[in-house]
């Protein structure tokens, strides 16, 4: 840990000038994410885990800031990651003090963008490091890394569109490692339908695996001051 | 054929034992539900723990749907007993009480009385599954409410939306069905051989025991007869709750019984038409 | 009886009823059959009249109900049909046993022992039901049964099978002579020599330490009985035994005096 601080110190020293627009355009884009306190969004969502079959859930997600979240689906049942793997950018971005680096302009999927890495100050804080491409000229992140203490590399891409103006996507697609599950076969007398289908995972069952989780955001009510009650029982 | 099959459902239905099987299956299934009422959060915090350490399941996750397949899972497996009860005593119950012999002197064919015998077992057993239906599933939505159904296979986690799932039971009831009226006819057999019903019910019950204990083995040996053993395919109602549904291995399953099934029937027509009655 | 009703199978041979061959007309042959093999067994959780009517059903014929009430009346069940079976006694059980073999009119009664079990009286109820179905209702009815007297006071023809042979067929006027039957005696005192030595030792067939068997007409008892008295023996009992008895010991004599049926 020690060595990356450390590299990123010397890489901070040889790209200052560079870096001060980095650190410039980050809190920028910081302070824009954080201007959407809450929202109200009918998304769907879709979880694409090797051992989780789980359809498209329709549904709608409250998002209070900073951390609050919940997926409503009218009787059915929510399912979101865990609490500090969280659906929204602002909690992929490190807070309070951070130490930018600009890595200069890159070209991903034919855009212009500008990759920054940021690390935040605080020691103690869940997120190491992140790694933001960010298209300047709407001031949104397209696509974000980052790597956590607790729980392994998250990584975000965003697609934007109709709410580019509040930093909004209409898309996130997050990727991020799961552990491996595995219930014992005599608590739950599979029916072992001895198709390809079902063995084919099992090879690519060890160690952790990728997981990828699909939002679709359809519309999204802005800052309408939800209350603390929407998120319930916690 | 119709007049025969109306007294044989006459017989079926006239007695208390027959009643017995429905009995337990609400007794069963009641138990089953009280226990989930008073400690379902804790069985499903246990079922979860692999899933709930990365995802946040909020919800009514212990609702109708997975009350009742929790059901299913655990009464399925007794349901032979109760379809036994009528099926194996079909022929042994009437050698043993006298009336075969009465019954025999009358101008039916021998083959007629098994069919009619296996058809108001068949009947007995749709009733059955139909009532299992009723306290299982439609009194669990009842009590539990409606909900996305999970279930948990050994290397997966599968989620069913709420209104995904009833033609799912459907389809699961009606291979119970199938798969219970494999375990009559069986039963029938035994029953033609017997002259008393105890001795079927409990061969019944011991083979489908055994069998279904060699289905579960995981060991080699045992791999390679699974398949012909018709226990393997008696769960393939679970199919149905798989996400995609392994249609091709449910037609398989299905496929194997419905042999069984014509199998022991044959079976008991051959051995009953050339049976002296002795009793 | 129970190959003649295709229960078993015979190893050998043919049966042949009212001139068919059974195995190739089974079912027309039992419609026209009725039957009562050994107890009468019957669905215990069904009252009589279910186990009628369900057995009336099945004997391929449409049977109004206002038959069913006319076999009921013809046993005598009639107020009691409503009962459980299993409630029944033994001789109200083997009426409704003759009542669903005679309800479809069957020309061919076949009843085995059918006062199996029943008690005097229900033996003597039997005996009348069985008479007034041949004379009254012009049945015809084949009866096996062990009890020679019953058979005796009710066939008319018979046919004698000992041990699974056939000893011996008729008419029961014309093998029963009813000028000889045998008569048991009982009596004290040293009689044998005094016996051999008379008149009566040509009947003499069976002779044990104080009973004598004789074979002799039952009209000369009272003289066999003064002579014996005459002599100075004490005559403890004597008993003649039923003529059909008689009449199949004689037929099968290696049991006569092991055989003593009451």
């Amino acid at each position: 840990m020690r060595k990356i601080l450390l590299l990123c110190i010397v890489l901070a020293g040889t790209l200052k000038v560079k870096a001060d627009d980095g650190t410039k355009l980050f809190y920028a884009l910081r302070t824009k994410i954080l201007t959407v306190k809450d929202y109200t969004a009918d998304v769907k969502m879709k979880i694409d885990v090797s051992f989780m079959r789980v359809p498209q859930l329709r549904g709608t997600l409250y998002f209070k800031a900073p951390d609050k979240m919940r997926l409503e689906r009218n009787g059915g049942l929510s399912m979101l990651p865990k609490k500090n793997i969280n659906l929204t950018i602002s909690n992929l971005i490190p807070s309070g003090n951070v130490t930018v680096i600009d890595m200069g302009p890159v070209t991903v999927k034919g855009k212009k963008l500008r990759l920054l890495k940021a690390i935040p100050e605080d020691d103690m804080a869940n997120i190491i490091l992140t790694k933001i491409w960010v298209d300047e000229a709407n001031l949104v992140a397209t696509r974000a890394e980052t790597t956590t203490r607790n729980d392994g590399t998250v990584i975000m891409d965003l697609d934007f569109g109709h709410y580019t103006n509040y930093g909004l996507p209409d898309k996130v697609t997050i990727y991020m490692n799961v552990k491996d599950y595995k219930l014992p076969k005599g608590v739950t007398m599979d029916y072992n339908d001895e198709t390809e289908a079902t063995k084919a995972p099992k090879s690519a069952s060890q160690g952790p695996q990728k997981g990828t989780i699909e939002i679709n955001y359809l519309k999204y009510a802005i800052n309408t001051g939800l209350s603390d009650d929407k998120f319930g029982k916690r | 054929m119709i007049q025969l099959l109306h007294i044989e459902l006459f017989k079926i239905f006239k007695r208390p034992r027959t009643y017995i099987s429905f009995g337990i299956v609400t007794a069963i299934t009641f138990v089953i539900q009280l226990a989930m009422l008073t400690d379902g959060k804790g069985f499903v915090n246990f079922a979860l723990s692999g899933v709930n350490e990365q995802f946040d399941i909020q919800g009514n996750i212990l609702n109708g749907y997975l009350i009742a397949y929790i059901i299913l899972q655990s009464l399925l497996i007794h349901i032979p007993l109760l379809v036994a009860l009528v099926a194996g005593d079909a022929l042994a119950g009437e050698a043993n009480a006298g009336t075969l012999r009465l019954l025999l002197t009358k101008p039916i064919a021998r083959y007629k009385l098994v069919l009619m015998k296996f058809t108001g077992a068949f009947i007995y057993t749709v009733l059955l599954i139909v009532w299992l239906a009723v306290v299982a599933l439609f009194l669990s939505l009842l009590l539990f409410g409606k909900g996305d159904m999970i279930n948990l296979k050994s290397e997966a986690f599968v989620m069913i939306l709420q209104d995904d799932v009833m033609w799912r039971y459907a389809l699961a009831f009606a291979f119970a069905v199938l798969a219970m009226t494999t375990i009559a006819s069986m039963s029938l057999l035994l029953s033609a051989f017997a002259d008393n019903s105890i001795g079927p019910i409990i061969a019944t019950m011991g083979i489908v025991v055994v069998l279904t204990i060699l289905s579960n083995l995981e060991l080699p040996l045992f791999t390679i007869i699974k398949p012909y053993l018709f226990t393997t395919h008696m769960i393939a109602w679970k199919g149905f709750f798989d996400a995609p549904i392994p249609y091709y291995a449910i037609g398989r399953s299905a496929l194997v019984l419905v042999i069984y099934t014509i199998g022991f029937l044959a079976a008991t027509v051959w051995y009953f038409n050339k049976k002296d009655i002795k009793s | 009886m129970r190959m003649l009703l295709g229960l078993i199978f015979p190893d050998a041979g043919q049966i042949f009823i009212d001139g068919t061959e059974f195995n190739n007309s089974r079912r027309h042959l039992l419609g026209k059959i009725g039957a009562i093999i050994e107890r009468p067994d019957m669905y215990g959780y069904l009252t009589g009249w279910e186990n009628l009517k369900m057995f009336a059903t099945l004997s391929d014929k449409h049977i109004k109900h206002d038959r069913l009430h006319e076999v009921l009346e013809i046993v005598g069940l009639k107020g009691r049909e409503h009962d459980k079976f299993k409630a029944y006694s033994q001789g109200m059980k083997q009426r409704l046993g003759i009542a669903i073999a005679l309800v479809h009119k069957p020309d061919l009664l076949i009843l085995d022992e059918p006062t199996n079990g029943l008690d005097p009286q229900g033996i003597a109820e039997m005996r009348g039901l069985i008479r007034s179905l041949s004379r009254d209702h012009g049945k015809t009815i084949l009866i096996s049964s062990h009890l020679l007297y019953e058979i005796e006071q009710v066939a008319t023809s018979m046919i004698v099978l000992h041990k699974g042979r056939k000893v011996t067929e008729g008419k029961v006027n014309d093998l029963l002579n009813p000028d000889e039957t045998l008569v048991d005696i009982t009596m004290t005192g040293n009689a044998g020599p005094v016996i051999a030595g008379s008149q009566w030792a040509a009947g003499l067939v069976a002779q044990g330490d104080n009973s004598f068997t004789f074979k002799m007409n039952p009209a000369h008892i009272p003289a066999l009985n003064r002579w014996l008295v005459g002599e100075g023996i004490d005559v403890a009992e004597i008993r003649s035994r039923h003529s059909l008895e008689a009449y199949f010991l004689s037929l099968t004599d290696d049991s006569i005096t092991a055989h003593r049926a009451v």
